[in-house]
């Protein structure tokens, strides 16, 4: 308690009462002004050290920190009560509200614009006796099925719930729907239309009902009803084994791409296992929709929805026009997984860099190919850009080298068995033989302009390719030059 | 505000039931008031002058009720009070006597909620199965004699479903009088396939003869009320009841409000001891379910096995000899078969994905888990079905003005409130217009 009370005396800034029992009332007044704590030096420290240290006190000035946030905007947000009206509404009903005290009172009621009638059709007496006529339907019944679908905003069950037309033929839904979608095709059809053709046969198009189809549709969902409970059993049996193939497939594929991933230490672009596609599974398709009926129901679209029994199985990613387009844009080169490869570890191809695939040279003539690379000015195993045409060409070049190295050599070797034949010949017999010789010479001339069809883009120019065909292959004629070409086409 | 289409208004909603009438302010999630629908009254003598009713003073002398003195809210039937008999005007879920409605709903609104009901549109409840009639006579007593600024009638089984934040359901009420299986697509009613009955009451009438018969193991059980008992001994189970009966009540107590005191003791019963079994009925399986106790306000207490699981049974089963009889209601599944059988049958999928259990009957333990197994029996081409049911409930049972308590909070919902000035300029046609 002593301790508290002398904490208390302290945060007061009352001089201890012990030590000013006497001279108390005399150092009082001289105390006080003195006694003034500086800004920025806690209470604690300054009961330490006194006043006798200003000099600190100026770098202890209290550090300045950020404003608070101001988190409410504004503080207080004044609301108040206030009566509205609905523009929505017919009739001047003022209802009351709390708003805040900022908002207009002249806007618009927010909600109003939510109420969006619907488009109706309407036709008229000539029009009706012109193309609407149909021995199903009078005028009037016409006209109380439009009132309907009007009040009930297509809303094709509630329509069908709901009407009742006095003394009329039980219709069914497929009636109504049909007869209405028919007289608005009608009416779209024939009426002047401002737009384009296109445009209308859009709209006529929202406006198809086939009805036989949707009839079809609904005998299937009926007899899937039907099922026994047998049928629903396999049915089910069936549903989990697909499940458990899936579900190990998925594991599967997995456990491979953590496997990729710890040896190979770089993401593995691994195609997407097909799961529920192809033959077999088939089965699955149908079952899933027929899950996800009920959910992605449309009900109020006109247009027949693709009924679940007839649709056809969805083509996996069709390459549309769109795609390509983006594709071009960003550089997306997409390289097809070969339609029929399995997707098995086997066919599996990790990602790569491409620079890495760059094809080497066979070791027996990779000293020739450098040097006749290094002719060209250019460094045989490594590309400065190497984009995939770049790559290519490279590839080409490549090949059409080796091409010519090869055959270089078959030459070389054949002329030299040439010589040491003619050399055998000459000992046997003291006969020449130049006339062949002269005649290959002439087809030098077609060997050239084939290699200029050549698709060396690195340099176009026939004329150094001639060159350089002739420095690789060092002096040797026209003969060998005809070869090269051949091969390279 | 917009982001969530809520514009509270100050609202009030008012959802009339057999049991209890509930009122409060839109946007609420519980009830501010609930009061019992059932009345206590004093009959007014046949010569009686027609100023003696204090809560219809200064009314329509056309309206006047035959009764003298009204007793309503908690402290109304639940009081004994000499010669006071006990009225309830609903009849099978619809208004069958519209005199007592004006106080009840005063009541509920001035009494309880000490609202001015003149400043405040109001949203009332109707069952689907309510006539045109009906629904114009509320509108009537709305504005005439409440002077609300607008009002709105809704449908139950819509309001259910959006109670559980559906546009589409399938919405199975089991109230205190009638369970009602309606299709509701796109917050509208198909009533081709609404089908409602008074399958409650066969439940309670079950429940009622149970315990008024004797069986092997105990006597028959008089269902006194507290009010009619002194005092009471407490005594072994199964043993005979010692209590003294206030023998000068007796006297005084009338028919009906014996009948609505013993209906309540029954009631009280089912609700702490009765159930039903989640996978049909068993011999084996009820038999070996823990045996409950129960005291009644007698002291008779005694411990109830098999006996309690026949009571709710009967929601979903009617023994052979039972169902030879054509007035009796339908049960459940039969319910649910008959009202899918007349929706179209792409819907059937859509509604037996969002079935939605609501009514204080639901609350039967049991009822759920037992619902699903035979909804799984009944229509084994469904796949999962998901029934959605509150397990508060307060919930549960208060769904349709849950519901109404959210629609009349959406700032879209107030272009459809009937004003003042439209009722007097159109009449009783805009009802019908308006509220489809
Ligand atoms: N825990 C419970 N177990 C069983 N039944 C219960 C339980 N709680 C309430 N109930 C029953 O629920 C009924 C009241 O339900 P609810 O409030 O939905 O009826 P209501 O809407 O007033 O009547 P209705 O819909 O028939 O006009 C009463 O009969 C009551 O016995
Ligand atoms: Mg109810």
């Amino acid at each position: 308690m002593a301790a508290s009370a002398a904490d208390v005396r302290s945060a007061l800034s009352i001089p201890d009462a012990t030590l000013a029992a006497g001279p108390s009332q005399q150092k009082k007044p001289a105390a006080t002004p003195a006694a003034r704590k500086p800004e920025g030096i806690s209470r604690e420290l300054y009961s330490l050290i006194g006043p006798s240290a200003p000099s600190i006190a100026a770098q202890l000035a209290k550090p300045r920190l950020k404003q608070k946030p101001n988190l409410t905007g504004g503080g207080k947000v004044k609301w108040e009560e206030r009566p509205f009206k609905n523009a929505a509404r017919k009739d001047g009903l003022e209802l009351r509200h709390w708003v805040k005290a900022s908002t207009d009172p002249a806007a618009e009621y927010p909600f109003a614009k939510y109420n969006v009638p619907p488009v109706s059709y309407t036709y008229s007496q000539d029009e009706f006796t012109r193309f609407l006529e149909d021995k199903e339907w009078t005028k009037e019944e016409t006209d109380y099925l439009f009132n309907v679908v009007q009040e009930y905003d297509t809303r094709w069950y509630i329509i069908h719930d709901r009407y009742s037309y006095p003394e009329g033929t039980p219709r069914t839904l497929e009636d109504l729907k049909d007869r209405y979608y028919s007289v608005c095709r009608k009416l779209v059809r024939n009426r002047p239309w401002a737009g384009d053709e296109a445009s209308r046969g859009q709209l006529i198009s929202t406006f198809q009902f086939d009805k036989e189809r949707e009839l079809t549709r609904k005998k299937y969902l009926l007899s899937l009803e039907n099922r026994t409970p047998e049928q629903i059993a396999e049915e089910e049996a069936l549903y989990i084994e697909i499940k458990r193939l899936e579900q190990n497939e998925r594991k599967f594929k997995r456990d491979r791409e953590d496997l990729l991933r710890t040896i190979a230490g770089i993401d593995s672009g691994l195609p997407d296992i097909v799961e529920d596609d192809g033959g077999p599974l088939g089965i699955t398709v149908d079952t899933k929709k027929l899950r996800k009926k009920g959910s992605i129901m449309d009900m109020d679209s006109p247009a027949t929805p693709s009924a679940l029994s007839i649709s056809t199985p969805l083509i996996k990613r069709p390459p549309t026009a769109k795609n390509t387009a983006y594709d071009a844009q960003h550089c997306i080169i997409r390289t097809d997984l070969s339609a029929n490869a399995p997707a098995t570890k086997a066919a599996h191809q990790a990602a790569y860099i491409r620079s890495f695939k760059l094809p080497v040279p066979k070791a027996a003539i990779a000293p020739k190919i450098a040097q006749a690379f290094s002719e060209l000015g250019l460094s045989h195993s490594r590309l400065v850009m190497p984009t995939r045409e770049n790559c290519a060409q490279f590839e080409a070049l490549l090949e059409a080298t080796t091409a010519l190295v090869e055959t270089k050599r078959v030459v070389d070797k054949v002329e030299y068995d040439i010589q040491v034949l003619k050399g055998q010949l000459g000992m046997r017999t003291s006969q020449p033989a130049e006339g062949e010789d002269g005649g290959e010479g002439e087809d030098a001339g077609g060997g050239d302009s084939k290699t200029n069809g050549d698709s060396m883009e690195v340099d176009d120019a026939p004329e150094n390719e001639d060159e350089r065909a002739q420095s690789v292959v060092s002096t040797r004629s026209g003969r060998s030059r005809k070869h090269v070409s051949s091969c390279d086409v | 505000m917009v982001n969530y289409g809520g514009d509270e208004v100050s609202a009030l909603v008012v959802d009339i039931g057999s049991s209890s009438l509930r009122a409060g302010y839109a946007g609420d999630d519980t009830p501010k008031a609930i009061i019992p629908t059932s009345y206590g009254y004093l009959p007014a003598p046949p010569d009686a002058d027609i100023s003696m009713l204090d809560v219809t003073e200064g009314k329509d002398p056309v309206n006047t009720p035959k009764f003298a003195k009204i007793y309503i809210g908690q402290n109304g039937p639940s009081i004994w009070r000499e010669g006071m008999e006990i009225g309830n005007p609903v009849i099978d879920g619809l208004i069958q006597d519209f005199n007592p409605i004006p106080p009840l709903i005063e009541h509920a609104l001035k009494e309880v909620m000490r609202c001015t009901p003149s400043e405040h549109p109001t949203l009332v409840t109707e069952p689907t199965w309510n006539t045109t009639a009906n629904r114009e006579r509320m509108a009537e007593i709305m504005f005439e004699e409440f002077n609300v600024p607008a009002f709105y009638i809704a449908n139950t089984g819509v309001l259910n479903a959006f109670a559980s934040g559906k546009g589409s359901a399938l919405v199975i009420d089991v109230g205190q009088s009638m369970a009602s299986v309606t299709p509701v697509v796109d917050g509208f009613v198909l009533r081709k396939g609404l089908v409602y009955t008074a399958l409650p009451k066969l439940v309670h009438a079950h429940a009622r003869h149970t315990l008024a018969s004797p069986t092997q193991s105990r006597r028959a059980i008089e269902l006194l009320p507290h009010q009619l008992i002194s005092n009471k001994m407490p005594i072994e189970p199964g043993q005979s009841p010692r209590y003294t009966l206030r023998e000068d009540r007796m006297q005084g107590t009338t028919e009906s409000w014996r009948n609505w005191a013993e209906a309540r003791e029954v009631d009280e019963w089912i609700q702490s001891v009765a159930g039903v079994l989640d996978q049909g009925w068993n011999d084996q399986y009820a038999a070996s379910r823990p045996a409950k106790q129960y005291e009644f306000p007698t002291g008779y207490n005694t411990y109830f096995g098999a006996d309690r699981f026949h009571v709710g049974e009967q929601f979903f089963w009617h023994s052979p000899q039972l169902a030879s009889n054509p007035s009796l209601p339908k049960n459940i599944p039969a319910l649910i078969t008959e009202s899918l059988r007349a929706c179209d049958p792409e819907l059937r999928q859509v509604l037996m994905g969002n079935v939605v259990l609501t009514g204080g009957g639901s609350l039967f333990s049991g009822f759920t888990d037992r619902l699903s197994t035979e909804l799984s029996r009944t229509f084994p081409h469904v796949r999962c079905t998901k029934i959605h049911a509150p397990g508060n409930p307060v919930e549960r049972r208060y769904g349709g003005w849950l519901g109404g308590s959210i629609l009349a909070s959406l700032g879209t919902f107030h272009q459809l409130w009937i004003s003042k000035e439209e009722w007097q300029e159109h009449g009783k046609a805009i009802i019908g217009q308006r509220c489809k």
